[in-house]
């Protein structure tokens, strides 16, 4: 990608932030902007743009993988557990994925706190 | 026994809780070795990092959306969108005396069939050179085997002499014959059971040749018994460049672990042209800007990092290096050649015109020097050939001039005639190293005009023959050159009595 499309793309995502906070009414004056003042290769500027939100959006949500059932309480105190460690508010949120056999997968941004069974499995058949 | 029971099943409870924290990324592209990775936001600079189907990587480009890797293993199972992590790890290689004898990668896994290496240590691939106060100034000698090196380009321990020119002029054998020579002082000096004897045990790093090239090498050295006291690393052309790149690291890190230990090491980069070339195409691949014939800024810090691990440390054991350059057209003002010379303490120039005219090794006295090297030469070499550099100099000046006309005084003559019967000396066939006490009787039978009523093409048999004299009729006389390291008039007149006879023998 051109330099001058990810720099354009990062002067986009800086507007769309509140402090260090993603904000939505933001994002959407920034599209809007972009829709009537679209750059040479727009694809490519929203692509990276999009990128970039994407990740951000990622460190504000605990996604947390489980295979058998998951009580509210439980997501409740991963997210609290989370936003003490991050520093930031955190928003849990719960995905069933039953190839974990067992146990739980938290992803907040680019961090994966992994305890479960299939991953030990795995470690095992190394 | 319940407890007992009870305590395991709580360690277990205790273990399979732990979650285990993983920094990730995921695959934008990958394309000639290099992978773009978005995430990894707590990745290291040469961080190892971790693909699935069990390949690794090294972050090298940090930037600010993302990250680049080299891929080190088979890229073709990568695809966009799989999952990479960071392992909190430096790319390490296994080293030890277990690798003597083997032939590994750039990562130190085996590649000759003769099963696991057995290595409880690894070192890191890269490593801070050691710095000045740890170092000790060389003064031990490292003995190449070769005639016209030992005597007049002297290599220590510790030291990095550059061999450097064109393709075909015999820089790799001048190194092989290093490392033979190298496993034959071993052999003798480990059987002589000496306290003192330090053997030197031998890294090859084959950077981007043939394979057949490498199989010609490890043959020579098996041949000539001296596998057993080398390590060779091998990167060969058909390797990705991210292995070419790591191979001579690799080697290093091999090397330094001898070092470490209080042994002592001679370590060969065959060649740092095709590393530099390796490493510019990674470069090139990452898209950093590209600076004299493409190559990137750093390419200078590529050699000098790599070099500067050679050393003789204090109250340890040291690193001795032999890069070597390929130029073209035996142009050593060439980029990477002027800066591995500025890099080196010193260079063997190999010509292409005295390897033609059938003066093998084709060292060019006058363009080669070693700088450090004479601190380190044994008093004996420095009797018999302390002035013979100089000679050769002037020999070859002597001849340009003397091919301008026909009548030359006497001691212009005598000059040319001495020259050309030092050059006719030197001539030595490959992998065939000659002791040290051995030069010495040659060349001291040299200085003192014994091959003078010899004609000029019986000079190289001649010192042949002298040094077989030697080796089977006085022994002990070459023990005692070796032993004392010097010629004092009471063994230089065992050597007189020794040349006499066999120019008494060979004359009839």
């Amino acid at each position: 990608m051109p330099k001058q499309d990810q720099q354009l793309a990062r002067q986009l995502f800086s507007l769309s932030l509140v402090g260090d906070t993603l904000s939505t009414e933001h994002v959407g004056a920034v599209l809007q902007y972009l829709e009537k003042h679209p750059p040479a290769r727009p694809i490519a500027v929203l692509r990276a743009y999009q990128r970039l939100v994407r990740a951000e959006y990622a460190k504000g949500q605990a996604v947390i993988e489980h295979a058998g059932p998951i009580a509210d309480s439980l997501v409740q105190s991963i997210a609290t557990t989370m936003t003490r460690r991050y520093g930031r508010a955190v928003a849990g949120v719960a995905k069933a994925n039953p190839s974990l056999l067992a146990g739980l997968r938290v992803r907040v941004g680019d961090d994966v706190y992994e305890s479960s069974v299939a991953q030990q499995l795995a470690g095992l058949s190394v | 026994m319940s407890t007992v029971l009870e305590q395991i099943e709580q360690q277990i409870a205790k273990l399979s809780s732990k979650a285990v924290r993983k920094n990730t990324g995921v695959i934008r592209t990958v394309a000639d070795g290099v992978a773009k990775i978005d995430g990894l936001s707590d990745v290291m600079y040469n961080e190892m990092v971790s693909f699935p189907g069990g390949a690794i990587g090294i972050a090298l480009n940090l930037e600010q959306d993302e990250v680049g890797c080299v891929v080190l293993g088979d890229v073709s199972r990568l695809k966009e969108g799989d999952e990479v992590q960071t392992t909190g790890k430096l790319l390490s290689v296994p080293v030890g005396k277990g690798l003597l004898g083997r032939v590994v990668d750039a990562l130190g896994a085996p590649v000759d069939g003769k099963g696991p290496i057995t290595s409880s240590e690894s070192y890191p691939v890269e490593k801070i050179a050691p710095g000045i106060v740890v170092r000790k100034s060389v003064s031990q000698p490292l003995f190449t085997g070769i005639m016209a090196i030992d005597s007049m380009i002297p290599i220590g321990r510790g030291q990095r002499e550059l061999i450097i020119g064109d393709r075909g002029t015999g820089k790799t054998t001048i190194a092989i014959d290093t490392i033979i020579n190298q496993a034959k002082i071993n052999k003798v000096g480990l059987a002589s059971g000496d306290p003192k004897f330090r053997p030197v045990y031998s890294i090859y790093v084959a950077v981007g040749q043939k394979n057949s090239n490498i199989v010609r090498t490890i043959g020579a050295l098996e041949a000539a018994g001296a596998l057993e006291y080398t390590v060779i690393v091998a990167a060969p052309a058909a390797d990705n460049p991210a292995n070419q790149y790591l191979a001579p690291y690799s080697g290093a890190a091999i090397g330094e672990w001898f070092m470490e230990n209080g042994m002592d090491a001679l370590i060969v980069y065959d060649d740092l042209s095709k590393h530099a070339v390796a490493y510019r195409q990674i470069s090139l691949i990452l898209k950093r800007p590209s600076g004299r014939e493409a190559y990137p800024g750093d390419v200078f810090y590529l050699h000098s990092r790599l070099l500067e691990r050679s050393a003789r440390l204090d109250g340890k054991g040291s690193l001795t290096a032999l890069p070597i350059i390929e130029t073209l057209a035996g142009d050593v003002s060439a980029y990477i050649p002027t800066n591995v010379i500025s890099i080196t303490d010193g260079q063997i120039f190999l010509e292409t015109d005295l390897f033609n005219q059938g003066i093998r090794p084709a060292v060019s006295v006058g363009l080669s020097v070693s700088r450090v090297g004479s601190a380190a030469q044994i008093k004996a070499t420095k009797q018999v050939g302390g002035k013979l550099k100089g000679e050769l100099a002037q020999f070859r000046e002597l001849a340009a001039f003397a091919q301008f006309g026909s009548d030359l005084d006497a001691k212009t003559k005598s000059q040319l005639d001495r020259g050309s019967r030092i050059v006719e000396l030197f001539k030595q066939p490959a992998f065939n190293p000659i002791p040290i006490e051995q030069q010495v009787v040659t060349l001291w039978a040299m200085q003192k005009g014994f091959y003078d009523s010899l004609e000029l093409k019986r000079v190289t048999s001649a010192s042949v023959s002298l040094r077989e004299f030697f080796a089977t009729r006085k022994d002990a006389v070459l023990a005692e050159i070796r032993n004392k390291a010097a010629l004092d008039k009471d063994l230089e007149d065992k050597i007189k009595v020794g040349v006499e006879e066999w120019k008494a023998s060979f004359s009839a």
